[in-house]
């Protein structure tokens, strides 16, 4: 009884509590001040007919930015997808117990992860073909293709090394204990260490992704029409300072918004990882 | 004497199916070297002063001064999340051209020191973040000895945390320097004429892309050995008895 009474109002005062906390929480946010601050000049200019030409123009390009971050992010995804696979097989080589096949692929890393990007780009892009001859057929190599190459070069030496050091972090008990326990190397390998490796793995496979995503703006110096190249392009058709400047930094501002969650999402994983 | 040897190197490399004919070009010969030269001096200028940014930046993130660490933390994050090619249009096709607007024309900022100070800004904020990592590792106790010592707070900075935390970031700054190499490749996107834009200048003449990628990657290789052999003797020269590996 004294219960039910003292639980109606503190029931009632606790659900506006919780909603004010909710709301304080929503409009302490930065995506939605963000928003906000985004929303709040665009509604006023569209209400009063007063937007800015700069704004109206990039408005109109807008569609045609998507298209282009979409190029970028296909190039990252496919680079990505590409990278680690390759990457893995050098990784798992690279701890293979013959030496010349461990030189060999300590030489693919070298190579790959000091030479710079862009260079690999230029030479993947310069040095292939532009249609391959396929059993009769002729198939188009478009451009972005070559990107994808080029960035999954050095994609896949970086997954090698991270691969490498991942295992290498198992302490070597582990196989003792599990070869004792009557496992076989492979199996050891798939039940013991690589459930482990993956987890130690995400954050710098994660880093890694970003990383090749900014390296996609690279993509524009080849020719191919991503985010920059629409960009560039857009300013040079309107040929206005002030839609150059806000192109630009909304260029900026793109990348970050794609860029800045994977990075947090990172850091995220490496202090959960931190405590485990 | 160079002329006959370089004739025998491209005899040499012929049997291989790389031309590399133009060398024997005098124009040609004189614009690649340049090219070389010109990268050579992109990163000499901005290896000293991403370091000089890096130690500022590095400060200013662990002062404790909110005014301070709020704007550093977003150049910071803003830097790492953004392509450097992003970067340095919106330096050099933006601020630039804001400064030449306002100057009429006599602007004294040069395509070669954008790109110094974009490449060096972007990763003074790579070494911030390794240097700001190795002040926080200098133990407690060894401020506290130096607070007794009635050292003051650019004092503790300047000569007991910073040489501490330098030895503790060293093999990141060198990993961050290579890097930065590397990064130079991207003056030739604003035309600065390093040896990647050179390179184009030539093959864009003849059909030897293959032979001058070569030459370019064998280049970045022997710059980013040359950083990582001076990054290693430094960490030798400066290991301490007792701290650090």
């Amino acid at each position: 009884m004294d219960n039910d009474l003292t639980l109606a109002p503190l029931g009632r005062s606790g659900w506006t509590a919780g909603a004010a906390a909710l709301l304080r929480a929503v409009a302490r946010d930065p995506w939605f001040i963000t928003l906000l601050i985004l929303a709040v000049p665009a509604l006023y200019w569209t209400a009063s007919g007063t937007t800015p030409v700069a704004v109206e123009r990039l408005w109109y390009w807008w569609p045609a930015l998507m298209r282009g971050l979409g190029m970028n992010v296909q190039i990252s995804l496919l680079a990505m997808t590409l990278g680690t696979m390759l990457g893995l097989v050098v990784g798992a080589i690279s701890l293979s117990p013959l030496a010349p096949l461990r030189a060999l692929t300590r030489a693919y890393v070298l190579a790959f992860r000091n030479a710079p990007i862009l260079v690999l780009v230029y030479f993947t892009t310069y040095v292939f073909p532009f249609e391959v001859p396929v059993a009769g057929w002729v198939l188009p190599f478009p451009d972005w293709i070559k990107v994808v190459i080029g960035l999954a070069l050095p994609a896949s030496a970086n997954v090698a090394e991270i691969f490498r050091g991942a295992v290498q972090s198992i302490p070597a008990a582990q196989w003792e204990a599990a070869h004792s326990l009557g496992f076989a190397r492979t199996q050891i390998f798939r039940m013991v260490i690589l459930p482990q490796c993956l987890r130690r793995m995400l954050a710098p496979w994660m880093n890694l992704y970003a990383s090749i995503t900014m390296s996609t703006a690279l993509a524009s110096l080849v020719g191919v029409h991503d985010l920059v190249d629409t960009a560039t392009v857009a300013s040079n058709t309107v040929a206005r300072t002030d839609f150059t400047i806000l192109i630009y930094f909304t260029l900026l501002a793109l990348f970050f918004a794609y860029c800045y969650p994977i990075s947090r999402l990172t850091r995220y994983l490496e202090r959960r990882h931190a405590r485990h | 004497m160079t002329e006959s040897l370089l004739e025998g190197w491209v005899a040499f490399a012929r049997p291989f199916g790389l031309n590399y004919a133009f060398v024997l070009d005098a124009g040609e010969r004189v614009a690649f070297v340049r090219g070389l030269w010109v990268t050579l001096q992109l990163c000499a200028a901005s290896i000293p002063v991403s370091l000089v940014f890096g130690v500022l930046i590095a400060a200013g993130l662990t002062s404790g001064r909110a005014w301070l660490t709020r704007p550093l933390t977003a150049l910071v994050e803003l830097t790492r999340n953004t392509p450097t090619l992003v970067q340095l249009y919106c330096a050099f096709l933006v601020l630039n051209m804001l400064i030449s607007q306002k100057l009429e024309g006599g602007n004294p900022i040069t395509p070669f020191m954008w790109v110094v100070l974009v490449v060096a800004l972007h990763k003074a904020v790579f070494h911030a973040e390794a240097l700001r990592a190795g002040i926080e590792a200098v133990p407690g106790v060894t401020l506290e000895a130096a607070r007794s010592l009635a050292f003051s707070r650019g004092e503790i900075l300047w000569r007991v945390q910073l040489p501490l935390a330098l030895r503790f970031a060293l093999p990141a700054l060198v990993n961050n320097l290579v890097d930065l190499v590397k990064m130079t490749a991207i003056a030739s996107a604003i035309a600065v004429g390093d040896v990647t834009y050179e390179s184009i200048m030539i093959w864009s003449q003849r059909d030897n892309v293959l032979e001058l990628l070569l030459l370019i990657l064998l280049y970045f290789g022997l710059l980013t050995w040359v950083v990582s052999v001076a990054g290693r003797w430094l960490e030798n020269r400066l290991r301490m008895p007792g701290y650090g590996q």
